[in-house]
């Protein structure tokens, strides 16, 4: 059986060879190379962009600006973003013009001698500013922005509010006990290697659009929109990706190259310098949440009330959506009589923030769960029984009425880290901790589309527009699952890079989707090309469709295994007679049952496919330094089930890196809405002496939907991971850890308190 | 840019001779091509001298002899060297300490003293081991000692013309032992937040010997004589200890950078000194 | 403007002469005029090591050294672990076999710094791998799995 093994990535050869070829690495006869300029302020008027000079040099072909473009604001939400920043700047490192030229370097030298004439103003740099009664709007035209058809509670500088209105009563009054804690958390950089790229070419009004992009269908959208053409003037082919993480599941650099290819008739290429990068990327948002909880006696939350404020930068990009990411992370998997949950997405003047693996998840478990440390210190209880005593049940509503299902996963995930990492022997010693962490997360569940074809050699070909930014869930787990579907091995399954004029939509890498969405519809797609198989080899052979085995790339009759055929007859006989064997599946999560009326604005209605998680950390700090080691790091999964162990493993071991450099190393500090790091070296990712061997325990409870039943992997093992950290530092030093990342003088300060309080 | 190279010292030299300040002496390249892409420097021309083999021996002492280092001898060279590790053993752990396996191939001592960044690692171990460096051009050599080489932050004495060519320090003596403790962020590549250097001999319980330099704390890397002064013929209690880092801390301007604060700096001082006298104790 | 002259080396076994700008860093020459595309170019700042060549048996940020330096030396990169038609490498097939590659961006200038490292130390314990790989920074993977491949490789290679 292929499904459960550890099967080799049909693209790691190329990889390792270094023949595989990334986006910017793809070229075209005759390109171009274009550059941006891009504001180096935070706010400013634009007075003048002069580019007469520019547009002199030898070697340029073109240069625009707002000037010469449509000035529609679009989006993928709110249209709130222009081309180019036209009469303000509203960000460090927007986009304010653009060169094509010969060489990126004539075009550097190009974009240097644009004449740019700004009147700074003083930034709004933070959600605070922007939330004063008087502040200046980052977009004084914001009320009259439309949207692509959603509708939310904004206004001015708040781009999304989502508020659930419950009726917390006397609870406060009544308790026991009132907790209350303000927390916040960074911005984090995807800080993905390989840059954003795009090379367009235009021919008799068709863009065909090359990308290094998890989601090539939102790319053509986006375009169609941008462009103001049909989607089907937009083609967008996909190459191998160096690194995602969210990042790139919106455009980039695609619509400028779209419209300087339009205007030179030559193809151009566009690639983002490694600072730039740093610069602009869609980042995760900071945050500050509160939370403050009327708690009994006994320890039970009777009422919670939470205040969530992000950062959305200066565009809105996805916050609408992540507006409702609050309302499943809190009221879900730890029972809390009522909840009240306000989440606001405001507008500053530093780079709009977007996605990035987890997108809110990993601020707003971070909070709850310290928390629910608090809380537990506080009525001196302890901290895993209380989470345990806590624990919601099937049937428990969600806070958009969807009953929780499957809880018991949730516990057995408890069970399994203390089965490897036993509670009390955990985190004994001076200056050492554990922390707890557990979350409920989603399966992303938006459609997908697969075709499968028998190829003549008896290979199966899956034709789709799933991307593989390097989890593995197309070049392993789509394979495997077609494999296993068809009996035959996967080295003969031979999956398409993405082309959104031959495979049908699909909604990228993101939410942990494809292995269970994609999936499934390459395993149904899969079961009929079966089917077909059977129905021409029952012809040939002269046997009853029941009698048949298709196994090992070939059909036999059951117990006559010298009585076969092969796949590859069976292919040659049905293309002959003009019949050849394909299919194609579409599949999209049906939504969990929920209340539309919950929240008005919820962009994000239900929480589909969830998966259950538990993990927990043990570390040390250095009590001269402050620096924090971890010294275990243990993740118990529920996966449904493991299509590729080994895969998964790399997930999760990935997903707690990114987590530990988002608790500990990783600094993006926001100064009057400019960036303090601005490289690699001041940036901190966590290097190989830095990140320990997770251990991880995979739970396969099953997925009725699933392929093989397999739920989403991929995102999840970043999420609880700040939570576990933080909860594990405050238990080392003896005080409250309240904010992320726990740099050493957070340690220290953190130390001095736990010694005099 | 012009790329020039030269195949020997003397060819070095004459050409320092010709163009002066015009020509940007490039060895690793690990701080200088990465300034030059930045804009931080434009240099006319870059004068190629990592072929200088003869700039890359390293000596280390013979009995009554300082230890000799040529100023091309890359980190990598002299963090794996075996006699240097234990007649330098503080220099040989920071230069495996200066960025990680890459940085060290190609980055040279010569390099990381004259790119004279507050930050240097290299630069508290020399301090403690009385460095000198020999600067040699067409007219001749000098040497002058590397405390007053270090002028101030990216500003050392080099002349336009000169060349440094070797470094050479005090080998430890029997009954001394030397550290390096240098804190970043991560386990590895950081520029250091705060580097400590502390040779100390002790004789019968008491400090015969005390040298400490500090990283980071100020423009330049220096050697802070109160500290010392606070060791020496001490039997390192608390209270010297703290004597000892209430000089460093007198002696440091330490700022606010994107890596840390000053306050964090200083805050971290006294204990990072135990730990490198600590250090220095049980090498002795 | 700059000007050209003759470098002479050799890449992965074979003797070049290069008709190249001193100056350029050899990451460039070696994509653009050689086209190796295998190293990668990633920080452009010698922090990432996506761009770790081999440069007389040692790793080197190909960034930041420039074209002029490789004179009378030998530059190996990605594509000279193994030939077009040869099976892949016994370092390799182990990333292949335990899972260390994932989006694949990080992975040439992995295999030529861990290259370095067997060739100097063919058991290396994981803590002196994941020393070695200091100046090789991976987003993906975590480095757990690579560094079970390179202990993999070192014991098939006994």
């Amino acid at each position: 059986m292929t499904v459960g093994s550890s099967a080799t990535r049909s693209d790691g050869e190329a990889k390792l060879r270094g023949d595989a070829r990334f986006g910017v690495e793809i070229e075209a006869p005759g390109m171009l190379h274009a550059r941006l300029l891009r504001a180096s302020v935070a706010a400013a008027q634009i007075q003048s962009v002069d580019t007469s000079r520019a547009r002199a040099m030898a070697g340029v072909a073109d240069v625009i600006t707002g000037a010469d473009v449509a000035n529609d604001r679009t989006g993928v939400l709110l249209n709130d973003i222009p081309l180019f920043a036209h009469d303000y700047v509203s960000y460090e490192g927007e986009p304010i013009a653009a060169v094509v030229a010969d060489t990126a370097e004539i075009a550097d030298r190009a974009v240097a001698a644009i004449d740019l004439q700004l009147s700074e103003q003083p930034p709004i740099a933070t959600p605070a500013q922007a939330l004063s009664p008087d502040a200046r709007l980052v977009h004084p035209g914001c009320d009259t922005f439309t949207t692509t058809g959603a509708e939310w509670v904004r206004s001015g500088n708040v781009v999304a509010e989502v508020a659930n209105t419950v009726d917390l009563g006397d609870a406060f009054e009544r308790a026991h006990l009132v907790v209350e804690d303000t927390y916040s958390t960074p911005r984090q950089y995807q800080a993905y290697l390989e840059p954003k790229m795009a090379l367009v070419s235009y021919e008799a009004g068709r863009y065909t659009v090359q990308v290094s992009h998890q989601f090539p269908f939102r790319v053509r959208d986006r375009l169609s929109q941008i462009l103001e053409v049909p989607k089907s003037a937009v083609r967008v082919i996909g190459h191998h990706i160096g690194g995602g993480f969210g990042a790139k599941l919106d455009i980039g650099l695609e619509a400028y190259a779209c419209i300087l290819a339009r205007r030179t008739g030559r193809p151009v290429k566009m690639v983002n310098t490694a600072a730039e990068e740093m610069l602009a990327a869609p980042c995760r948002a900071n945050a500050t949440i509160t939370l403050r909880s009327a708690i009994a006696a006994d320890g039970q939350i009777l009422a919670q009330d939470v205040d969530v404020v992000f950062d959305s930068g200066a565009y809105a990009n996805n916050g609408p959506a992540l507006s409702s990411i609050p309302m499943f992370v809190y009221g879900s998997i730890y029972r809390a009589t009522a909840v009240r949950v306000r989440t606001r997405c405001v507008y500053t003047n530093t780079a709009p923030t977007g996605a990035f693996r987890g997108v809110n998840g990993p601020y707003l478990v971070f909070a709850l769960e310290r928390h629910m440390d608090h809380i537990a210190d506080e009525l001196g209880l302890d901290r895993r029984q209380y989470r345990l005593d806590s624990l919601a049940n099937d049937g428990d509503p969600m806070l958009n009425s969807q009953p929780m299902a499957g809880t018991a996963i949730l516990r057995e995930a408890f069970d399994e880290v203390e089965r490897i990492a036993p509670w009390a022997e955990c985190g004994s010693g001076q200056l050492r901790g554990v922390g707890l962490a557990a979350t409920v997360w989603l399966t992303n569940p938006m459609p997908a589309h697969a075709t499968v074809k028998l190829n003549e050699d008896g290979s199966l070909g899956v034709i789709t527009a799933a991307t593989d930014s390097g989890s593995g869930a197309v070049t392993t787990g789509v394979r495997q699952i077609a494999a296993e579907a068809l009996g035959v091995d996967v080295e003969q399954v031979i999956v398409t890079m993405p082309d959104t004029d031959m495979a049908g939509y699909d909604a990228g890498s993101q939410g942990s989707r494809t292995t269970h969405v994609v999936g499934r519809a390459v395993h149904d797609a899969t079961a009929e090309v079966r089917q077909g198989v059977v129905e021409r080899a029952a012809q040939l052979l002269e046997a009853s469709e029941d009698d048949l085995v298709v196994k090992n790339g070939q059909v036999h009759v059951a117990g006559v295994p010298a009585t076969a055929v092969s796949l590859a007859q069976i292919a040659n006989t049905a293309t002959t007679a003009g019949q050849s064997i394909s299919a194609t599946a579409s599949y999209a999560t049906p939504s969990p049952p929920y209340d539309p009326a919950c929240a008005p604005g919820m962009l994000f209605a239900a929480w589909p496919t969830p998966t259950y998680h538990a993990h927990l950390a043990e570390v040390s700090v250095d009590p001269v330094t402050g620096q924090v080691t971890v010294d275990r790091y243990v993740v118990a999964q529920d996966v449904g089930r493991a299509i590729n162990p080994d895969a998964i493993r790399g997930q999760i071991q990935g997903g707690v890196a990114q987590g530990l450099g988002y608790a500990l190393w990783e600094r993006l500090d926001i100064d009057e809405g400019r960036y303090r790091q601005r490289s690699f070296e001041t940036h901190g990712l966590p290097l190989a002496c830095d990140v320990p061997a997770v251990e991880s325990v995979l739970l396969e409870p099953g997925e009725e939907a699933g392929p093989y039943g397999a739920k989403g992997v991929a995102e999840p093992p970043i999420v609880p991971v700040g939570a576990a950290i933080a909860n594990a530092v405050a238990d080392a030093v003896g005080a409250p850890i309240d904010q992320l990342p726990i740099t050493p003088e957070v340690v220290l300060d953190a130390l001095e308190r736990g010694r005099n309080g | 840019m012009q790329f020039v190279q030269v195949r020997s010292r003397a060819e070095a030299l004459a050409a320092l001779a010709e163009w002066g300040d015009d020509a940007q002496v490039l060895a690793g390249g690990t701080d200088i091509m990465l300034q030059c892409r930045r804009g931080q420097v434009a240099p006319g021309r870059l004068l190629h001298i990592e072929p200088l083999d003869e700039l890359r021996r390293v000596e280390p002492a013979q009995p009554g002899a300082r230890t000799s280092i040529g100023s091309l001898a890359t980190h990598r060279q002299l963090s794996t060297h075996d006699s240097l590790r234990t007649c330098q053993p503080a220099l040989a752990a920071a230069s495996g300490m200066v960025g990680g396996w890459q940085t060290q191939s190609v980055g040279t001592l010569g390099g990381n003293i004259a790119n004279a960044s507050p930050a240097a690692d290299c630069v508290a171990p020399l301090l403690v081991a009385e460095a000198q460096v020999t600067l040699a051009s067409h007219d001749g050599e000098r040497h002058m000692d590397l405390r007053d080489f270090m002028v101030g932050r990216r500003q050392t004495a080099l002349q336009p013309h000169e060349l440094i060519t070797a470094i050479d320090m005090e080998p430890l003596p029997a009954g001394v032992g030397e550290s390096y403790v240098k804190v970043g962020r991560r386990g590895a590549m950081d520029v250091a937040i705060v580097g400590i250097a502390a040779r100390i001999g002790i004789d019968e319980g008491t400090v015969s010997l005390a040298r400490v330099a500090m990283c980071s704390m100020g423009p330049v890397p220096l050697r802070v004589p109160g500290a010392e002064a606070a060791l020496l013929e001490s039997t390192l209690q608390a209270e010297d200890l703290d004597a000892a880092a209430e000089a460093l801390v007198a002696a440091a301007d330490p700022i606010d950078d994107a890596r840390a604060s000053a306050r964090y700096r200083i805050r971290i001082v006294r204990g990072l000194l135990e730990r490198a006298v600590d250090q220095c104790r049980m090498a002795s | 403007m700059e000007v050209e002259v003759t470098v002479r080396c050799t890449v992965n076994g074979a003797a070049r002469e290069l008709e190249v700008n001193p100056s350029a860093p050899l990451l460039n020459t070696l994509r653009e005029d050689l086209y190796l595309t295998g190293t990668k170019v990633g920080c452009e700042e010698g922090e990432c090591g996506a761009c770790t060549v081999l440069i007389d048996g040692q790793p080197v940020d190909s960034c930041i050294y420039p074209t002029g330096a490789v004179e009378g030396r030998e530059v190996r990169t990605v594509e000279g672990l193994s030939g077009p038609d040869a099976p892949l490498g016994l370092l390799q097939q182990a990333f292949l076999d335990n899972g260390a590659v994932q989006c694949g961006f990080c992975t040439p200038g992995l295999l030529m710094t861990l290259t370095a490292l067997l060739e100097v130390d063919p058991q290396p314990a994981p803590d002196v791998i994941r020393r070695a790989l200091d100046g090789n920074i991976c987003r993906c993977t975590g480095y757990q799995q690579v560094i079970e491949a390179v202990v993999a490789a070192a014991g098939s290679a006994r």
